[in-house]
């Protein structure tokens, strides 16, 4: 049997059926967590931010259009809640410092192999990529990571696809001088 | 659908180094969420459903401030409608069904899971029955029962988790673990569910492997002579 797509799950949740959002919420919750972690940095602040984010689904269900994919739709809100997150913490608290999390990824997924045949420079990309503003950091990890055409890449970012674009040129620009900058020595692909 | 590959959109630059960076993106570590955080999920999702329901009802009936008896009635309605309603299919019903299904598959597993790590033995024990039938399809709850055989408090559970585990002595990962923990067993009770289960399902090697354990004089004597005239037995 094939599988009930995700526009037809978030309308039967719009119609009431709550139990469907935990269909939608096992598909994607690890998805949107990676990127929630990516933009906080703070796995505590992400699963809390991850589990809003599904509940505001479930709160505006029945706005959701048949325009876009439900995947593009659902990156829109965790975009919009990310950012407040952002907003707030950069108004009342200290972030958590880069370099913990990023070290805190080596020692985790660093094996001695890995390192030894040089992909320590992950760890610099890391770095580099965390150090770029966070709308270049997101249109970058959406793009890489989890969608495949700009059209439903600028659903997510609330833009037209011409500027998502353009967003993605110059954040790979900005990644590129921040990478060499941290002292990122470009391989071959 | 969600994307089991990693899919990207298609970027492309003049830039050698941009591109060569974009391909080395792939390789960022990418963190699983915690089992905590679906658990907390689902309870809030509960919560906030089984209130979203009830508001939406009293709005729907225009009643919230009306009194009991007018409820009473209105469910009774609701009930006789939703009664002609299940008795008539509707086109993607068997869908919904299908989802609905899923869902229940996955708030069992979740209870198991749940059950598994409770403060109660009571409750561990149950939760241990409970995964019996499902161990076969679902590692996470194999790992846990496997936790469960090493580490409770209480021998009883995991003894019981040593049970359950049975069907799975022949695969490589169950089946390896189990007998490491045959090697380190100190509780006479754990070591006898350890022996009967691999008396009864072990292939060659684990029953070697008993064999052994028996002669070294590293099981409980009453066990060790169990064993012995177990294998002597079927060797005759």
């Amino acid at each position: 049997m094939q599988a009930v797509s995700d526009e037809q799950l978030i309308e039967w949740v719009a119609n009431g059926d709550a139990s469907c959002l935990g269909t939608l919420f096992e598909r994607y919750h690890t998805n949107v967590y990676q990127y929630c972690l990516r933009m906080t940095r703070n796995p505590g602040y992400a699963e809390d931010i991850t589990q809003e984010i599904f509940l505001r689904v479930l709160k505006k269900a029945g706005s959701f259009r048949h325009e876009g994919t439900f995947k593009g739709w659902l990156f829109n809100i965790a975009r919009n809640l990310t950012l407040d997150y952002l907003r707030k913490q950069k108004r009342h608290a200290a972030p958590v410092p880069m370099d913990e999390y990023t070290e805190s990824q080596l020692v985790d997924h660093h094996t001695a192999e890995q390192a030894a045949s040089g992909s320590e420079q992950i760890g610099t990309l890391e770095k580099a990529l965390a150090s770029l503003p966070p709308h270049y950091q997101e249109v970058i990890w959406l793009g890489r990571f989890e969608f495949h055409s700009f059209k439903h890449l600028a659903q997510a970012l609330g833009c037209k696809t011409g500027t998502a674009r353009v967003r993605m040129h110059r954040a790979m620009q900005q990644l590129n001088v921040a990478f060499t900058d941290l002292g990122g020595v470009p391989h071959d692909a | 659908m969600p994307d089991k590959k990693t899919t990207s959109v298609p970027f492309e630059s003049v830039d050698t180094a941009e591109q060569n960076l974009w391909t080395a993106l792939g390789d960022l570590p990418r963190d699983e969420p915690s089992p905590d955080m679906r658990r907390s999920f689902y309870q809030r999702l509960e919560q906030a459903s089984s209130r979203r329901w009830s508001e939406r009802l009293r709005d729907w009936l225009g009643m919230r401030n009306n009194a009991g008896w007018i409820t009473a009635s209105a469910c009774v309605l609701i009930g006789f409608g939703v009664a002609q309603l299940t008795n008539q299919p509707q086109p993607g019903d068997q869908d919904r069904l299908a989802a609905l299904e899923q869902n229940i598959n996955l708030l069992n597993r979740e209870l198991i899971l749940d059950r598994l790590q409770d403060e109660a033995p009571g409750t561990r024990l149950a939760g241990v029955y409970d995964a019996r039938n499902v161990v076969a399809d679902d590692a996470q709850i194999a790992q846990a029962l496997l936790q469960r055989a090493a580490t409770d408090r209480s021998s009883s559970v995991r003894s019981a988790a040593i049970g359950a585990l049975g069907s799975q002595l022949n695969s490589d990962t169950v089946g390896g673990e189990l007998m490491s923990l045959l090697e380190n067993a100190d509780s006479p009770i754990v070591q006898l569910a350890l022996a009967d289960l691999v008396l009864r399902n072990g292939n060659a090697m684990q029953l070697a492997q008993l064999q052994r354990l028996a002669d070294e004089k590293r099981l409980n004597p009453d066990i060790a002579r169990h064993v012995n005239k177990s294998l002597g037995s079927e060797s005759i």
